[in-house]
């Protein structure tokens, strides 16, 4: 499954590449050409070429609604690819917005098994409070409940597995960050972040990039590579 | 002094007092942002009025 996936970001890089090459070229002479590319690399958290070899703009055959002003386009095998551009705009938005927040009142949570080792991580660089696997209902909302934990701010995997945690931060009165995939309803979510969510390259990377925008913005040392949020097969 | 917190709901206006309500600073400016449940549930759209930022 997960070498398919790879094999799936690996075309999808190539045929990127293929695609917008020529496009640039012709589209700007030299000099200028070299300007805007040395501009888009001071502005950009990674090199784009980095997020489409993780697969990050891989989405499903199936979009929503919700999710529409955040595709680029369709393949022509019905997938819908995200727009790399908003994702990395969404990750720094996300990252200033959770560093308003005390870290210690910022709850990870992941239900999907490719996203517990990443938000684990970022806990742990963060200094917030992880909650992967099950979720045991009550934790938000139930005070006599041992483990109970009142956040200022969640922060989600995908809105379908974590449907509980979003459920009790409505009703707690929490805000809810989520990373979203061209398949999911935005119900209940305050802030979204377009990303590939299913993906094991792509879920540690928007993680330790997540991770990396907060601990600048909060001036906290960050010493991990990417290397350390990847999950091993 | 501390800001008075927003009342209304950012998208629709309505006062924010039913259960399951939220407020949050803006993702780009910091200024305080309120949505109520109605607004949450169905996803509506809500735009800053200080920088014009739009979520969710």
């Amino acid at each position: 499954m997960e070498d398919q996936q790879d094999i799936e970001d690996n075309s999808e890089k190539n045929l990127e590449t293929e695609e917008t090459a020529p496009v640039s070229q012709s589209a700007t002479p030299q000099p200028s050409k070299e300007t805007t590319e040395s501009e888009e690399e001071s502005t950009s958290l990674i090199p784009i070429d980095e997020y489409l070899a993780s697969g990050v703009h891989i989405g499903t055959q199936q979009k929503t609604k919700d999710m529409l002003n955040f595709i680029y386009r369709v393949r022509t095998d019905g997938l819908y690819v995200l727009d790399i551009q908003s994702t990395e705009e969404r990750i720094k938005l996300a990252a200033s917005f959770l560093s308003k927040y005390d870290p210690s009142t910022i709850l990870v949570t992941s239900a999907r098994q490719y996203g517990q080792h990443p938000a684990t991580m970022f806990a742990k660089a963060i200094g917030a409070k992880s909650m992967v696997g099950r979720f045991i209902p009550g934790t938000l909302t139930n005070p006599q409940m041992e483990g109970f934990f009142e956040p200022g701010v969640t922060l989600v995997t995908d809105p379908t597995g974590d449907a509980q945690v979003i459920k009790e931060s409505v009703n707690v009165g929490v805000p809810v960050v989520a990373f979203c995939d061209t398949n999911n309803q935005t119900s209940s979510v305050d802030l979204v972040i377009p990303t590939n969510n299913k993906g094991r390259k792509a879920l540690s990377l928007v993680y330790w990039l997540l991770a990396k925008e907060v601990a600048k913005k909060m001036g906290i040392s960050f010493n991990y590579e990417f290397s350390d949020f990847e999950t091993e097969i | 002094m501390a800001k008075p917190k927003v009342k209304y709901c950012t998208t629709c206006g309505v006062h924010l007092a039913e259960r399951g309500f939220v407020r949050f600073p803006c993702p780009s400016c910091s200024n305080e942002l309120g949505r109520c449940i109605n607004c949450r549930q169905q996803s509506n759209s809500y735009t800053c009025p200080s920088c014009g930022f739009e979520g969710p």
